[in-house]
């Protein structure tokens, strides 16, 4: 006997979870060590001192927007290498979800589009809200750049009633 | 299937492993920019160990140079914010010009001016505390020592048991004044000493004006003797005992404000940054491993 697999769409909760898992992971290893010299960036105190501090200092804004920037291509390059390769994140390994192309083989460009939400810069800060709310409103809980980019995320389902005899 | 999946923990494996590596590089390139400014409204200046015009030995050195130092200063006394600059001494003094070029830094800074001195404020480090507004020593520290040194060996007799010569060839008698490898005449005895007594002659009338003491006074405390810092209070040589608190409610209430201190100091070069990035690195990844793991447990206070 063997058991036939099928995909779902991947429950919202799990994905949540599965990205809490990769966001941990990426903290740990990759902002981890940025985190000294971000906190050596950004000034403590009122506002106005704070205010006070970026009119003085100029130039910081555009050095905390490209360290910013460099930690978004970090967090990306690990997104769309893993789910390029294997298909799958660390967290997606552990709820048992995938990513898949809704058109033929996955590409790598696919798999960079579907994560650009992770650039905490602008413009990429406004799909912080625009990408999850459009799972609201999609069939297979599709976020907007999955949309874009044609793929899904999906769990793999082994229906309980499905044999298939030798 | 169990293999299937343990290559993929492979791949993630590798993959964090690189970006790792990636951030690493990133976060030198980034060090490597532009130096960062500091938000405070204190900067705080360290001056540490052996005071010099400039560092020799390269990055493994250790010790202060005036030029460095002044520099800091400079910057902020014109930094938009800072109201006032807190150095933190701990050296046993180095060169008179270096000592004095720092000195004269900070009396031309128009902000406030703190010296903290930790375990050692003594000699040309001592120069440089005077020259501030207000001078806290913990009650132990070692301060004082005005006065001048010129000591050095003398192998003329060493290098005559070994049937070494020292071939003298000078134009101008007192070229090799001081010179390790031939005696020291009465003369120019008399002429090293003369040289160090102007220097110290300096260096009394520089405590004296500094620190507002009658000179006589100040000459007769002037005698290279160290104190520690309860005496150096009774003499007049510091202000406050006590430390950082001390020296920060101080500038508190001379600003009116609550003090954020902002570290001044110099850009690293490549190679410092290369092993402070890395002993960085290993210990942020411990930190939040350790903080994850103990905190959980109860084992450590949030």
């Amino acid at each position: 006997m063997q058991k036939k697999s099928m995909y779902a769409p991947a429950l919202l909760w799990k994905r949540f979870l599965a990205f809490l898992i990769d966001v941990v992971i990426l903290d740990f290893v990759v902002f981890a060590p940025f985190s000294g010299a971000i906190k050596e960036l950004l000034p403590v105190g009122n506002f106005h001192a704070m205010q006070e501090f970026f009119a003085a200092n100029a130039s910081l804004t555009s050095k905390l927007t490209l360290l910013l920037f460099f930690l978004g291509i970090i967090a990306l390059l690990y997104f769309s290498i893993l789910e390029y390769r294997i298909q799958q994140t660390a967290g997606k390994i552990l709820f048992k979800l995938h990513v898949v192309s809704q058109s033929n083989e996955l590409k790598f460009w696919q798999c960079l589009v579907r994560s650009l939400f992770i650039i905490p810069v602008f413009p990429f800060v406004l799909l912080w809200i625009i990408d999850p709310i459009t799972m609201l409103f999609t069939q297979n809980n599709q976020r907007l750049l999955e949309r874009l980019s044609q793929t899904a995320t999906v769990e793999l389902i082994y229906p309980k009633a499905f044999t298939v005899g030798a | 299937m169990k293999q299937e999946k343990r290559s993929k923990w492979k791949i993630v494996l590798i993959v964090v492993l690189m970006l790792f590596v990636f951030s690493f590089l990133i976060s030198l390139f980034f060090r490597l920019l532009n130096e960062v400014p500091e938000f405070g409204n204190v900067a705080h200046i360290k001056i540490y160990g052996p005071i010099m015009v400039t560092k020799s030995g390269g990055w493994m050195s250790s010790g202060t140079s005036s030029t460095d130092i002044a520099e800091l200063i400079e910057k902020a006394d014109k930094a938009i914010g800072v109201k006032a600059i807190l150095l933190e001494i701990n050296s046993p003094g180095g060169s008179a010009v270096a000592s004095d070029e720092i000195a004269r830094a900070i009396k031309k800074s128009n902000k406030t001016t703190v010296a903290w001195i930790r375990e050692v404020g003594a000699s040309g480090a001592y120069w440089i505390a005077s020259a501030t507004d207000h001078i806290v020593a913990n009650r132990m520290s070692v301060t004082g020592s005005i006065g001048v040194i010129g000591s050095y060996l003398e192998f003329a007799e060493l290098i005559e048991q070994y049937n070494v010569t020292y071939r003298r060839m000078v134009a101008g008698k007192y070229k090799d004044l001081g010179s390790p490898f031939k005696e020291l005449t009465e003369e120019e005895e008399s002429l090293l000493q003369d040289l160090l007594d102007q220097l110290h002659e300096e260096f009394i009338q520089e405590v004296a004006s500094n620190r507002n003491l009658p000179y006589e006074k100040t000459k007769e405390i002037a005698t290279g003797m160290f104190y520690l810092g309860k005496q150096a209070k009774e003499l007049g040589l510091v202000d406050a005992l006590g430390g950082k608190e001390e020296a920060i409610a101080y500038l508190e209430k001379q600003m009116n404000a609550t003090a954020t201190l902002a570290k001044y100091e110099k850009p690293k070069g490549f190679w410092e940054l290369l092993t402070e990035v890395f002993a960085e690195h290993s210990f942020r990844l411990g930190e939040g491993l350790g903080e994850s793991l103990f905190r959980k447990k109860g084992l450590l206070e949030t």
